[in-house]
């Protein structure tokens, strides 16, 4: 497939482990850390894990998470409880034992601008919240978190307290700028920056008006539902430009204008 | 290796190093995507669904779990029979591993054409599985594998194109397993696969409407497989080709089950998005088994589970 050149083509690996810690971060989110039995491989930003109860066959399958902090034998997570895997995952006491597939998918490229913005809505600051620290090193990195509102209060000082110069944008207003991550996104971006988006998938759509204002480098992380995470089952296809592409092998970063933005 | 020792079976004319394949739909066909290791313990590999024309698969919903399942709706998506032949077929070959080539069709004559097409390159090809759960056109619709006639028509036409090993892989929605494993092994089959996904479906709540396109889609995983042991039980007892167990199993505990239950062989679909290295497992399982037993040989671990001795009947 074409678009599988821009792949990282390493097949994921089944891991089992154990939750190392599990704690609150705001508005109902779950930070936790996994160690895993055996060594990890190296993860870039984008990239996923399906995350599973040993042992338990309802829920059935992992459920997808975008990593950070992966290292060694180490690997976090960032979640919101919103149905009943996420639900048994965010109740596991320190200790539980989880099976881990990953890591999954191809990830952000390499950025080749000098200047890039990573805009997140609500969850998907998870593949940000290291990578932002770790390329301000050598380049220009703007971060952009959007809420809903004055429920992600506590959610958006979480993050504030790791990324300390993130810009917030709130719908309501209640949160740092009124307005959407991507207006916000829109309102700081310079030509030839390089953009990358993580969040709800109509957020994304909504990232065309970057496109539309000269981004030539925008990237987004599209989510899906999906079974197998290894380009198996074809449950996560993705309609795009060069056709049908999967979620979790092509994905889940793509190009925004290689998407095809009709559903 | 000596941990597969014993293991070694002959299904339908496929001589595998392991009783364990893996299912149709399941694995992709580029080997380059395979876990590492993870065809440890693996005896056969089936294509996803071939159909002559390349198919983009369903729009809208493919996937939704249920308790300890999983409804798909994917659709047979793949790249038809030429692209199978030219693509997919030398990287599933180049596994060492015997391929099984699933085959879907809609007519008679699609039935045909894939063969003939498949017949160029029978050297690289284990046996072809035919897929009796996808639609006949002629009978407006129904699947081949529910009407005795269509199953009949069907296989024994697959039998005069095809020299090679041919399987059957059943439909769970069979009014009668036993009666229509019958009929594929009257009309030519050298192996029945019992079964498939069951027909099953979800509702979209908060729309008020069906969760999928299609309305209905595929049910697998664990909470099927006792329907899946049953079907098995009553096709074993029915035919003297193998029957090769399909449909739930998760781990080799419900492997040995099918083998027990009259399969010669099984097949693992859903499982292996829990754990790759469920064929591994499930081989240490049967060895472990057929030791502890004193059974030198996989073959005759199958149907050891029907010499029951408990009373038929009664309280």
């Amino acid at each position: 497939m074409d678009l599988l050149h821009k792949s990282k083509h390493q097949p994921p690996l089944d891991l089992k482990g154990s939750l190392a810690f599990s704690e609150a971060a705001g508005s109902g989110c779950r930070y936790i850390r996994v160690e895993t039995d055996s060594a990890l491989p190296d993860t870039s930003p984008g990239q996923f894990f399906l995350l599973r109860v040993s042992g338990v066959s309802d829920p059935l399958l992992g459920r997808p998470f975008a990593s950070f902090s992966g290292s060694g034998n180490s690997v976090d997570f960032l979640f919101r409880p919103v149905g009943r895997g996420t639900e048994l995952l965010a109740s596991l006491p320190p200790g539980t034992r989880v099976d881990l597939r990953g890591p999954c998918g191809n990830g952000f490229p390499v950025p080749r601008s000098r200047r890039l913005i990573l805009v997140a809505g609500t969850l998907g600051i998870a593949p940000f919240l290291d990578a932002a620290a770790r390329f301000s090193r050598t380049l220009g990195v703007t971060t952009i978190l959007g809420v809903p509102g004055h429920g992600w209060r506590d959610f958006s000082g979480w993050c504030r307290d790791r990324i300390p110069d993130i810009h917030i944008a709130s719908d309501d207003g209640t949160i740092g700028n009124p307005g959407t991550a991507v207006e916000e996104a829109l309102s700081l971006f310079q030509h030839e920056d390089e953009v990358w988006a993580c969040g709800p998938n109509p957020m994304l759509k909504n990232m065309g008006a970057m496109h539309s204002a000269g981004c030539e480098r925008l990237f987004v992380s599209l989510e899906r539902r999906m079974a197998c995470g290894m380009g198996g089952c074809l449950g996560c296809s993705i309609e795009t430009r060069s056709g049908s592409a999967r979620a979790c092998v092509e994905g889940p970063v793509f190009e925004w204008k290689e998407v095809l933005w009709n559903e | 290796m000596s941990k597969l020792a014993g293991l070694h079976i002959n299904v339908g004319g496929v001589s595998m190093e392991t009783p364990v394949i893996i299912a149709s739909g399941v694995w992709p066909m580029n080997p380059s995507l395979w876990p590492k290791g993870s065809l440890e313990g693996v005896g056969a590999i089936c294509s996803k669904a071939i159909t002559l024309e390349p198919r983009a698969g369903n729009r809208g919903n493919r996937l939704r779990e249920t308790h300890s399942g999983l409804l798909n709706s994917i659709g047979l998506q793949n790249g038809g029979a030429v692209s199978f032949i030219e693509n997919d077929l030398p990287a599933l070959s180049s596994s060492g591993k015997p391929v099984v080539a699933n085959i879907a069709f809609e007519t008679l004559d699609e039935l045909r054409m894939i063969i003939e097409r498949l017949n160029s390159c029978r050297d690289m090809i284990g046996a072809i599985e035919m897929n009796v759960s996808c639609p006949n056109v002629s009978m407006g619709g129904m699947a081949w594998g529910m009407d005795k006639g269509s199953l009949e028509r069907s296989v024994t036409a697959a039998r005069s194109l095809w020299e090679g090993p041919l399987w059957v892989k059943l439909s769970p929605q069979a009014p009668s397993i036993a009666t229509a494993a019958r009929i594929c092994e009257t009309s030519g089959a050298q192996a029945v696969v019992v079964g498939n996904t069951w027909l099953g479906m979800a509702m979209d709540n908060d729309r008020e409407e069906p969760f999928f396109d299609r309305v209905f889609a595929g049910l697998s995983g664990p909470a099927i497989f006792p329907l899946s042991l049953r079907l098995v039980w009553e096709a074993a007892g029915s035919v003297n080709i193998p029957v090769v167990g399909c449909g739930g199993i998760c781990g080799p505990e419900e492997a040995l089950s099918m083998f027990l239950a009259g399969a010669s062989a099984v097949a693992l679909g859903t499982g292996l998005f829990l754990d790759s290295r469920i064929p591994s497992s499930t081989c240490e399982k049967l060895s472990e088994h057929m030791k502890r037993r004193s059974i030198p040989e996989i073959k005759d671990l199958a149907g050891r589970g029907r010499h029951f001795r408990r009373l038929q009947g009664g309280a």
